[in-house]
Protein backbone atom coordinates (compact mmCIF):
# COMPACT_ATOMS: atom_id res chain seq x y z
CA UNK A 1 0.00 0.00 0.00
CA UNK A 2 2.73 2.21 0.85
CA UNK A 3 4.46 2.19 -2.49
CA UNK A 4 0.93 2.59 -4.32
CA UNK A 5 0.66 5.67 -2.26
CA UNK A 6 4.04 6.99 -3.66
CA UNK A 7 3.71 5.80 -7.19
CA UNK A 8 0.49 7.98 -7.73
CA UNK A 9 2.07 11.34 -7.00
CA UNK A 10 5.30 10.50 -9.41
CA UNK A 11 2.85 9.91 -12.25
CA UNK A 12 1.44 13.04 -12.00
CA UNK A 13 4.06 15.25 -12.83
CA UNK A 14 4.05 13.93 -16.35
CA UNK A 15 6.50 16.04 -17.86
CA UNK A 16 8.95 14.85 -15.54
CA UNK A 17 7.84 10.97 -15.59
CA UNK A 18 7.93 11.08 -19.79
CA UNK A 19 11.14 12.88 -19.62
CA UNK A 20 12.61 10.53 -17.24
CA UNK A 21 11.50 7.55 -19.01
CA UNK A 22 12.77 8.86 -22.54
CA UNK A 23 15.84 9.29 -20.36
CA UNK A 24 16.11 5.83 -19.27
CA UNK A 25 14.89 4.13 -22.58
CA UNK A 26 17.45 5.65 -24.22
CA UNK A 27 20.04 5.06 -22.28
CA UNK A 28 19.28 1.73 -22.30
CA UNK A 29 18.56 1.22 -26.50
CA UNK A 30 22.20 3.21 -26.38
CA UNK A 31 23.98 0.74 -24.03
CA UNK A 32 22.48 -2.43 -26.45
CA UNK A 33 23.42 -0.67 -29.43
CA UNK A 34 26.78 -0.35 -28.58
CA UNK A 35 27.09 -4.42 -27.48
CA UNK A 36 25.27 -4.96 -30.51
CA UNK A 37 27.96 -3.28 -32.61
CA UNK A 38 31.04 -3.65 -31.14
CA UNK A 39 29.84 -7.40 -31.22
CA UNK A 40 29.41 -7.20 -34.79
CA UNK A 41 32.84 -6.05 -34.79
CA UNK A 42 34.29 -8.48 -32.74
CA UNK A 43 32.37 -11.42 -32.61
CA UNK A 44 32.93 -12.11 -29.47
CA UNK A 45 33.70 -10.39 -25.53
CA UNK A 46 36.13 -12.47 -23.84
CA UNK A 47 34.56 -15.72 -25.20
CA UNK A 48 30.84 -14.58 -24.98
CA UNK A 49 28.95 -14.50 -28.38
CA UNK A 50 26.19 -11.58 -28.91
CA UNK A 51 23.07 -13.07 -27.49
CA UNK A 52 25.46 -14.07 -24.14
CA UNK A 53 26.71 -10.90 -24.25
CA UNK A 54 23.50 -9.17 -24.36
CA UNK A 55 21.86 -11.58 -21.58
CA UNK A 56 24.71 -10.26 -19.73
CA UNK A 57 23.42 -6.49 -19.91
CA UNK A 58 19.44 -7.53 -19.51
CA UNK A 59 20.09 -8.87 -16.34
CA UNK A 60 22.41 -6.55 -15.47
CA UNK A 61 19.33 -4.12 -16.53
CA UNK A 62 16.76 -6.25 -14.72
CA UNK A 63 18.23 -6.66 -11.09
CA UNK A 64 19.28 -2.90 -11.05
CA UNK A 65 15.90 -1.64 -12.54
CA UNK A 66 13.73 -3.76 -9.94
CA UNK A 67 16.10 -2.36 -7.23
CA UNK A 68 15.99 0.84 -8.50
CA UNK A 69 11.95 0.54 -8.51
CA UNK A 70 11.93 -0.93 -4.79
CA UNK A 71 14.33 1.08 -2.68
CA UNK A 72 13.94 4.34 -4.15
CA UNK A 73 13.15 5.89 -1.08
CA UNK A 74 17.23 4.81 -0.04
CA UNK A 75 17.99 8.30 -1.87
CA UNK A 76 15.56 10.33 0.02
CA UNK A 77 17.14 9.04 3.25
CA UNK A 78 19.83 11.74 3.98
CA UNK A 79 16.84 14.65 4.46
CA UNK A 80 15.08 12.55 6.75
CA UNK A 81 18.11 12.17 8.81
CA UNK A 82 19.33 15.66 8.57
CA UNK A 83 16.08 17.53 8.74
CA UNK A 84 15.96 15.09 11.70
CA UNK A 85 12.13 13.59 10.59
CA UNK A 86 13.36 10.52 10.95
CA UNK A 87 11.97 10.60 14.41
CA UNK A 88 8.51 10.90 12.99
CA UNK A 89 9.31 8.03 11.42
CA UNK A 90 10.27 5.90 14.18
CA UNK A 91 7.35 6.71 16.55
CA UNK A 92 5.29 5.17 13.82
CA UNK A 93 3.35 1.77 13.86
CA UNK A 94 5.40 0.67 11.18
CA UNK A 95 8.90 -0.91 10.20
CA UNK A 96 11.06 2.12 10.34
CA UNK A 97 13.66 -0.27 8.03
CA UNK A 98 10.42 -1.15 5.78
CA UNK A 99 9.42 2.82 5.67
CA UNK A 100 13.08 4.01 4.54
CA UNK A 101 13.44 1.06 2.47
CA UNK A 102 10.82 0.82 0.67
CA UNK A 103 8.50 3.48 1.30
CA UNK A 104 8.75 5.22 -2.13
CA UNK A 105 8.84 3.35 -5.42
CA UNK A 106 9.63 4.54 -8.58
CA UNK A 107 6.89 4.24 -10.90
CA UNK A 108 9.24 5.18 -14.07
CA UNK A 109 11.17 1.67 -13.07
CA UNK A 110 7.69 -0.05 -13.16
CA UNK A 111 6.99 0.61 -16.36
CA UNK A 112 10.36 -0.24 -18.06
CA UNK A 113 10.41 -3.77 -16.12
CA UNK A 114 7.33 -5.48 -18.51
CA UNK A 115 9.41 -5.06 -21.89
CA UNK A 116 12.85 -5.38 -19.95
CA UNK A 117 10.98 -9.12 -18.58
CA UNK A 118 10.10 -9.62 -22.57
CA UNK A 119 13.71 -9.23 -24.32
CA UNK A 120 15.34 -11.66 -21.52
CA UNK A 121 12.47 -14.15 -22.08
CA UNK A 122 13.25 -13.69 -26.27
CA UNK A 123 17.15 -13.60 -26.19
CA UNK A 124 17.49 -16.24 -23.44
CA UNK A 125 15.22 -18.72 -25.11
CA UNK A 126 17.91 -18.59 -28.09
CA UNK A 127 20.30 -19.71 -25.84
CA UNK A 128 18.34 -23.40 -25.82
CA UNK A 129 18.65 -23.29 -21.93
CA UNK A 130 17.18 -26.31 -20.12
CA UNK A 131 14.09 -26.08 -17.70
CA UNK A 132 16.49 -26.69 -14.38
CA UNK A 133 18.94 -23.93 -15.73
CA UNK A 134 16.25 -21.71 -16.50
CA UNK A 135 14.84 -22.35 -12.88
CA UNK A 136 19.07 -21.74 -11.37
CA UNK A 137 18.47 -18.20 -13.68
CA UNK A 138 15.16 -17.31 -11.87
CA UNK A 139 16.60 -18.35 -8.25
CA UNK A 140 19.90 -16.47 -8.51
CA UNK A 141 18.02 -13.39 -9.74
CA UNK A 142 16.11 -13.31 -6.48
CA UNK A 143 19.46 -14.16 -4.75
CA UNK A 144 21.06 -11.09 -6.61
CA UNK A 145 17.66 -9.09 -5.59
CA UNK A 146 18.83 -10.35 -1.82
CA UNK A 147 22.37 -8.84 -2.15
CA UNK A 148 20.83 -5.57 -3.13
CA UNK A 149 18.57 -5.87 -0.58
CA UNK A 150 21.44 -5.94 1.75
CA UNK A 151 23.82 -3.35 0.21
CA UNK A 152 20.84 -0.58 0.41
CA UNK A 153 20.00 -1.78 4.07
CA UNK A 154 23.90 -1.20 4.47
CA UNK A 155 23.69 2.46 2.73
CA UNK A 156 20.77 3.48 5.03
CA UNK A 157 22.92 2.33 8.37
CA UNK A 158 25.94 3.64 7.01
CA UNK A 159 23.66 7.02 6.37
CA UNK A 160 22.56 7.17 10.13
CA UNK A 161 26.26 6.91 11.11
CA UNK A 162 27.85 9.08 8.55
CA UNK A 163 25.28 11.14 7.00
CA UNK A 164 27.01 10.50 3.37
CA UNK A 165 24.57 8.13 1.88
CA UNK A 166 24.15 9.91 -1.59
CA UNK A 167 27.57 9.45 -2.31
CA UNK A 168 27.72 5.51 -0.98
CA UNK A 169 24.75 4.49 -2.80
CA UNK A 170 26.37 6.43 -6.05
CA UNK A 171 29.46 5.24 -6.40
CA UNK A 172 27.56 1.54 -5.07
CA UNK A 173 25.93 1.88 -8.63
CA UNK A 174 28.76 3.24 -10.61
CA UNK A 175 30.75 -0.41 -9.31
CA UNK A 176 27.12 -2.08 -10.35
CA UNK A 177 27.69 -0.89 -13.83
CA UNK A 178 31.18 -3.12 -13.83
CA UNK A 179 28.17 -5.63 -14.26
CA UNK A 180 27.32 -4.14 -17.66
CA UNK A 181 29.60 -7.00 -19.32
CA UNK A 182 30.56 -9.84 -18.37
CA UNK A 183 33.16 -9.76 -15.26
CA UNK A 184 35.11 -12.29 -16.83
CA UNK A 185 36.74 -9.15 -18.81
CA UNK A 186 38.42 -7.74 -15.52
CA UNK A 187 41.35 -9.10 -14.35
CA UNK A 188 42.53 -10.46 -11.03
CA UNK A 189 42.66 -9.28 -8.33
CA UNK A 190 39.47 -7.06 -9.85
CA UNK A 191 37.94 -9.38 -10.42
CA UNK A 192 38.01 -11.41 -7.07
CA UNK A 193 37.10 -8.62 -5.71
CA UNK A 194 33.81 -7.88 -7.74
CA UNK A 195 33.15 -11.49 -6.81
CA UNK A 196 33.26 -11.92 -3.27
CA UNK A 197 33.71 -8.24 -1.81
CA UNK A 198 32.02 -6.12 -3.15
CA UNK A 199 29.48 -9.19 -4.87
CA UNK A 200 28.65 -7.28 -8.45
CA UNK A 201 29.09 -11.01 -9.92
CA UNK A 202 26.84 -12.34 -8.19
CA UNK A 203 23.99 -10.36 -8.26
CA UNK A 204 24.06 -10.32 -12.04
CA UNK A 205 26.72 -11.96 -13.88
CA UNK A 206 26.17 -15.40 -12.17
CA UNK A 207 22.14 -15.96 -12.88
CA UNK A 208 23.49 -14.74 -16.50
CA UNK A 209 25.96 -17.61 -16.16
CA UNK A 210 23.25 -20.03 -14.92
CA UNK A 211 20.91 -19.85 -17.77
CA UNK A 212 23.78 -20.62 -20.38
CA UNK A 213 24.34 -24.12 -18.02
CA UNK A 214 27.81 -22.79 -16.47
CA UNK A 215 26.90 -22.81 -13.10
CA UNK A 216 25.97 -26.04 -11.13
CA UNK A 217 23.96 -26.62 -7.95
CA UNK A 218 26.53 -26.41 -5.66
CA UNK A 219 27.36 -22.96 -7.22
CA UNK A 220 23.44 -22.19 -7.01
CA UNK A 221 23.42 -23.12 -3.37
CA UNK A 222 26.73 -21.08 -2.58
CA UNK A 223 25.40 -17.72 -3.80
CA UNK A 224 22.18 -17.93 -1.80
CA UNK A 225 24.20 -18.84 1.38
CA UNK A 226 26.47 -15.91 0.79
CA UNK A 227 23.11 -13.73 -0.02
CA UNK A 228 21.04 -15.11 3.37
CA UNK A 229 24.61 -13.92 4.89
CA UNK A 230 24.56 -10.66 3.98
CA UNK A 231 21.27 -10.38 4.45
CA UNK A 232 22.04 -11.09 7.69
CA UNK A 233 24.64 -9.19 8.53
CA UNK A 234 23.00 -5.79 6.77
CA UNK A 235 19.98 -6.37 9.33
CA UNK A 236 22.60 -6.52 12.05
CA UNK A 237 24.65 -3.60 11.23
CA UNK A 238 21.29 -1.65 10.96
CA UNK A 239 20.34 -2.29 14.28
CA UNK A 240 23.68 -1.49 15.25
CA UNK A 241 23.18 2.03 13.06
CA UNK A 242 19.77 2.35 14.96
CA UNK A 243 21.34 2.24 18.18
CA UNK A 244 23.78 4.92 17.38
CA UNK A 245 21.04 7.63 15.99
CA UNK A 246 21.29 10.73 18.01
CA UNK A 247 18.46 12.62 16.47
CA UNK A 248 20.67 15.37 16.87
CA UNK A 249 18.78 17.69 14.38
CA UNK A 250 15.42 16.86 15.34
CA UNK B 1 37.73 41.93 -15.91
CA UNK B 2 39.32 41.94 -12.63
CA UNK B 3 35.49 41.06 -11.04
CA UNK B 4 35.38 38.26 -12.68
CA UNK B 5 38.92 37.14 -11.86
CA UNK B 6 37.87 37.53 -8.17
CA UNK B 7 34.62 35.68 -9.23
CA UNK B 8 37.49 32.71 -10.43
CA UNK B 9 39.21 32.48 -7.14
CA UNK B 10 35.61 32.38 -5.07
CA UNK B 11 34.33 30.15 -7.09
CA UNK B 12 37.49 27.75 -6.67
CA UNK B 13 37.23 28.60 -2.96
CA UNK B 14 34.11 27.33 -3.07
CA UNK B 15 34.85 23.93 -4.73
CA UNK B 16 36.84 23.42 -1.84
CA UNK B 17 34.04 23.71 0.55
CA UNK B 18 32.46 20.12 -0.34
CA UNK B 19 35.44 18.77 0.09
CA UNK B 20 33.85 14.95 0.19
CA UNK B 21 31.26 15.43 -2.71
CA UNK B 22 34.29 16.58 -4.60
CA UNK B 23 36.48 13.78 -4.13
CA UNK B 24 33.84 11.26 -4.61
CA UNK B 25 32.79 12.78 -7.47
CA UNK B 26 36.52 11.93 -9.08
CA UNK B 27 36.15 8.50 -7.40
CA UNK B 28 33.23 8.25 -9.78
CA UNK B 29 34.63 9.31 -12.76
CA UNK B 30 37.75 7.16 -12.41
CA UNK B 31 35.13 4.06 -11.61
CA UNK B 32 33.62 5.08 -15.81
CA UNK B 33 37.47 4.85 -16.55
CA UNK B 34 38.62 1.91 -15.51
CA UNK B 35 35.02 -0.02 -16.79
CA UNK B 36 36.00 1.33 -20.42
CA UNK B 37 39.52 0.06 -20.07
CA UNK B 38 38.72 -3.37 -18.89
CA UNK B 39 36.39 -3.83 -21.74
CA UNK B 40 38.29 -2.47 -24.21
CA UNK B 41 41.27 -4.59 -22.55
CA UNK B 42 39.42 -7.51 -23.36
CA UNK B 43 37.87 -6.61 -26.89
CA UNK B 44 41.96 -6.06 -27.81
CA UNK B 45 43.49 -8.89 -25.82
CA UNK B 46 45.77 -9.72 -28.92
CA UNK B 47 47.85 -6.49 -29.04
CA UNK B 48 48.14 -6.89 -32.84
CA UNK B 49 44.65 -6.48 -34.16
CA UNK B 50 43.13 -3.48 -35.45
CA UNK B 51 39.06 -2.98 -34.91
CA UNK B 52 37.26 0.14 -36.06
CA UNK B 53 40.20 1.65 -37.22
CA UNK B 54 41.69 1.62 -33.62
CA UNK B 55 45.19 -0.78 -32.66
CA UNK B 56 45.66 -1.06 -28.98
CA UNK B 57 47.12 1.78 -28.54
CA UNK B 58 44.92 4.12 -30.19
CA UNK B 59 41.79 3.05 -28.10
CA UNK B 60 43.88 2.68 -24.54
CA UNK B 61 44.65 6.63 -25.45
CA UNK B 62 41.11 6.88 -26.50
CA UNK B 63 39.66 5.87 -23.12
CA UNK B 64 42.52 7.31 -20.97
CA UNK B 65 42.29 11.18 -22.68
CA UNK B 66 38.61 11.01 -22.11
CA UNK B 67 39.37 11.43 -18.38
CA UNK B 68 41.25 14.51 -19.04
CA UNK B 69 38.92 15.62 -21.60
CA UNK B 70 36.37 14.96 -19.83
CA UNK B 71 37.39 17.27 -16.97
CA UNK B 72 38.09 20.23 -19.44
CA UNK B 73 34.90 20.20 -21.43
CA UNK B 74 31.76 18.62 -19.34
CA UNK B 75 33.02 19.90 -15.55
CA UNK B 76 30.59 23.41 -14.26
CA UNK B 77 28.85 24.93 -12.00
CA UNK B 78 26.06 26.51 -14.27
CA UNK B 79 24.74 22.69 -13.71
CA UNK B 80 22.89 24.34 -10.53
CA UNK B 81 21.24 27.67 -12.92
CA UNK B 82 18.12 25.40 -13.36
CA UNK B 83 17.69 24.96 -9.47
CA UNK B 84 17.74 29.15 -8.65
CA UNK B 85 15.40 29.80 -11.67
CA UNK B 86 12.97 27.47 -10.16
CA UNK B 87 13.57 28.25 -6.94
CA UNK B 88 13.41 32.46 -7.83
CA UNK B 89 17.22 32.91 -6.22
CA UNK B 90 17.72 33.43 -10.33
CA UNK B 91 16.56 37.31 -9.29
CA UNK B 92 19.26 37.80 -7.05
CA UNK B 93 22.00 38.27 -10.05
CA UNK B 94 19.05 40.31 -11.89
CA UNK B 95 20.39 43.35 -9.67
CA UNK B 96 23.97 42.74 -9.52
CA UNK B 97 26.43 44.50 -11.56
CA UNK B 98 27.80 41.12 -13.78
CA UNK B 99 27.19 39.81 -17.07
CA UNK B 100 25.14 36.57 -16.03
CA UNK B 101 27.18 34.27 -18.82
CA UNK B 102 30.45 35.32 -17.80
CA UNK B 103 29.92 34.91 -14.53
CA UNK B 104 28.92 31.91 -15.22
CA UNK B 105 31.66 31.21 -18.06
CA UNK B 106 33.82 32.29 -15.44
CA UNK B 107 32.82 29.82 -12.79
CA UNK B 108 32.71 27.03 -15.18
CA UNK B 109 36.22 27.27 -16.06
CA UNK B 110 37.07 27.78 -12.38
CA UNK B 111 35.31 24.41 -11.69
CA UNK B 112 37.38 22.48 -15.09
CA UNK B 113 40.52 24.34 -13.73
CA UNK B 114 39.81 22.50 -10.31
CA UNK B 115 38.94 19.10 -12.19
CA UNK B 116 41.57 19.11 -14.64
CA UNK B 117 44.20 19.37 -12.08
CA UNK B 118 42.54 16.05 -10.65
CA UNK B 119 42.03 14.76 -13.72
CA UNK B 120 45.82 14.94 -14.37
CA UNK B 121 47.10 13.34 -11.14
CA UNK B 122 44.46 10.12 -11.72
CA UNK B 123 45.30 9.91 -14.93
CA UNK B 124 49.19 9.79 -13.92
CA UNK B 125 47.94 7.59 -11.45
CA UNK B 126 46.17 5.04 -13.84
CA UNK B 127 49.07 5.23 -16.29
CA UNK B 128 51.76 3.74 -13.81
CA UNK B 129 49.02 1.22 -12.36
CA UNK B 130 48.08 -0.18 -16.10
CA UNK B 131 51.19 0.88 -18.18
CA UNK B 132 49.03 1.06 -21.22
CA UNK B 133 50.69 1.63 -24.82
CA UNK B 134 49.62 4.98 -25.25
CA UNK B 135 49.67 7.15 -28.87
CA UNK B 136 51.22 10.55 -28.54
CA UNK B 137 50.66 12.86 -31.16
CA UNK B 138 54.16 14.48 -32.67
CA UNK B 139 52.58 16.56 -35.52
CA UNK B 140 52.43 20.45 -34.13
CA UNK B 141 49.65 21.72 -36.86
CA UNK B 142 47.91 18.51 -35.17
CA UNK B 143 48.12 19.31 -31.78
CA UNK B 144 47.47 23.07 -32.45
CA UNK B 145 44.09 21.63 -33.99
CA UNK B 146 43.15 20.07 -31.04
CA UNK B 147 43.62 22.95 -28.66
CA UNK B 148 41.34 24.43 -30.78
CA UNK B 149 38.66 22.13 -31.01
CA UNK B 150 38.96 21.65 -27.49
CA UNK B 151 38.36 25.46 -27.11
CA UNK B 152 35.29 25.29 -29.66
CA UNK B 153 34.02 22.67 -27.05
CA UNK B 154 33.77 24.60 -24.44
CA UNK B 155 31.82 27.24 -25.60
CA UNK B 156 29.78 24.81 -27.47
CA UNK B 157 28.77 23.10 -24.68
CA UNK B 158 28.44 26.69 -22.40
CA UNK B 159 25.82 27.31 -24.74
CA UNK B 160 24.28 23.50 -25.33
CA UNK B 161 24.04 23.69 -20.97
CA UNK B 162 22.16 27.29 -20.66
CA UNK B 163 19.84 26.58 -24.17
CA UNK B 164 18.66 23.22 -22.03
CA UNK B 165 18.58 25.50 -18.66
CA UNK B 166 15.80 27.70 -20.04
CA UNK B 167 13.32 25.23 -20.93
CA UNK B 168 13.25 26.01 -16.64
CA UNK B 169 11.28 29.41 -17.63
CA UNK B 170 8.96 27.63 -19.24
CA UNK B 171 8.29 24.31 -16.91
CA UNK B 172 9.97 24.55 -13.81
CA UNK B 173 9.87 20.88 -13.08
CA UNK B 174 11.76 20.22 -15.74
CA UNK B 175 14.78 21.51 -14.71
CA UNK B 176 16.43 18.44 -13.46
CA UNK B 177 14.88 16.50 -15.92
CA UNK B 178 16.46 18.49 -19.60
CA UNK B 179 20.01 18.66 -17.84
CA UNK B 180 19.14 14.23 -17.56
CA UNK B 181 17.80 13.73 -21.18
CA UNK B 182 19.78 16.25 -22.93
CA UNK B 183 23.31 16.63 -21.17
CA UNK B 184 23.40 13.59 -19.17
CA UNK B 185 22.17 11.00 -21.78
CA UNK B 186 22.20 12.37 -25.41
CA UNK B 187 25.54 14.84 -24.64
CA UNK B 188 27.43 11.71 -23.21
CA UNK B 189 26.95 9.01 -25.62
CA UNK B 190 26.97 11.21 -28.76
CA UNK B 191 30.04 12.93 -27.75
CA UNK B 192 31.66 9.84 -27.47
CA UNK B 193 32.47 10.02 -23.89
CA UNK B 194 31.21 6.44 -23.09
CA UNK B 195 32.54 4.87 -26.12
CA UNK B 196 34.47 6.15 -28.99
CA UNK B 197 31.26 6.87 -32.06
CA UNK B 198 33.32 4.88 -35.32
CA UNK B 199 31.89 1.73 -33.84
CA UNK B 200 28.60 3.07 -35.46
CA UNK B 201 27.97 2.15 -38.95
CA UNK B 202 29.58 4.86 -41.16
CA UNK B 203 25.77 6.52 -42.01
CA UNK B 204 25.26 7.25 -38.58
CA UNK B 205 28.24 8.46 -37.65
CA UNK B 206 27.51 10.66 -40.43
CA UNK B 207 24.16 11.97 -39.11
CA UNK B 208 26.09 11.94 -35.49
CA UNK B 209 28.41 14.47 -37.41
CA UNK B 210 25.81 17.10 -38.28
CA UNK B 211 24.46 17.66 -34.68
CA UNK B 212 27.03 19.32 -32.45
CA UNK B 213 27.68 16.72 -29.77
CA UNK B 214 30.12 14.82 -31.19
CA UNK B 215 32.65 18.40 -31.31
CA UNK B 216 32.67 18.19 -27.76
CA UNK B 217 35.26 15.30 -27.00
CA UNK B 218 35.13 12.67 -29.97
CA UNK B 219 36.05 15.02 -32.75
CA UNK B 220 39.07 16.72 -30.84
CA UNK B 221 40.07 13.32 -30.28
CA UNK B 222 39.96 12.01 -33.12
CA UNK B 223 41.80 14.99 -34.71
CA UNK B 224 44.55 14.35 -31.68
CA UNK B 225 44.99 10.51 -32.53
CA UNK B 226 45.53 11.54 -36.12
CA UNK B 227 42.41 9.83 -37.66
CA UNK B 228 40.86 12.35 -39.67
CA UNK B 229 42.92 13.64 -42.71
CA UNK B 230 43.24 17.83 -42.93
CA UNK B 231 40.65 18.26 -45.12
CA UNK B 232 38.20 16.69 -43.28
CA UNK B 233 39.63 17.93 -39.93
CA UNK B 234 39.13 21.46 -41.08
CA UNK B 235 35.79 20.70 -42.59
CA UNK B 236 34.95 19.88 -38.98
CA UNK B 237 36.07 22.69 -37.58
CA UNK B 238 33.88 24.66 -39.87
CA UNK B 239 30.58 22.76 -38.82
CA UNK B 240 31.33 23.26 -35.01
CA UNK B 241 31.95 26.78 -35.25
CA UNK B 242 28.51 27.01 -37.46
CA UNK B 243 27.27 25.57 -34.30
CA UNK B 244 28.61 27.88 -32.27
CA UNK B 245 26.97 30.86 -34.22
CA UNK B 246 23.81 29.04 -34.55
CA UNK B 247 23.29 28.11 -30.73
CA UNK B 248 24.59 31.45 -29.99
CA UNK B 249 21.70 32.98 -31.66
CA UNK B 250 18.81 30.61 -30.29
CA UNK B 251 20.03 31.14 -26.73
CA UNK B 252 20.39 34.73 -26.94
CA UNK B 253 16.51 35.02 -28.03
CA UNK B 254 15.44 31.90 -25.68
CA UNK B 255 16.70 33.54 -22.78
CA UNK B 256 14.90 36.84 -23.68
CA UNK B 257 12.09 35.51 -24.12
CA UNK B 258 12.37 33.63 -21.28
CA UNK B 259 13.46 36.34 -18.88
CA UNK B 260 9.97 37.93 -20.29
CA UNK B 261 8.13 35.55 -18.77
CA UNK B 262 9.90 34.39 -15.43
CA UNK B 263 7.86 35.49 -12.51
CA UNK B 264 10.89 34.83 -9.41
CA UNK B 265 8.35 32.11 -7.96
CA UNK B 266 9.23 31.41 -4.56
CA UNK B 267 10.60 34.80 -3.80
Amino acid sequence: MMNIKYILPALSHNWTFLVFLIGKIIRFLFFGGFIYFLLNGTKTLAGYDFNQAILFYLTFFLIDTTSQFLFREVYRFRSYIISGSFDLILIKPISPLFRVLMGGADAIDLITLPPLIYLIFHFGSLLDPTILHSTFYILLVVNGLLLSTAFHITVLALGIITLEIDHTVMIFRDLQSLARFPIDIYKQPLQGILTYVLPIGLMMTIPAKALMGLINLTGVLASFGFGILALFISLKFWNFALKKYTSASG
Amino acid sequence: MKKYLQIFKISFAQEFAYKVNFIMWRVRNVVQILLAYFLWSAVFEDPQITIFGYDQSKILTYIFAVILIRSLVFSARSVDVPQEISEGSFSNYLIRPVEYFRYWFTRDLSSKALNFAFSLLEFAILVIIFKPPLFFQENLLFLTLFLLTILIANYLIFVIRFIVTSITFWVAELGWGGQFLIMVIITEFLSGSIFPLDIFPELWQKVFYLTPFPYLLFFPLQIYLGKIPLNLAMNGILISLFWCLTLSFVLKNVWQKGLKIYEAVGR
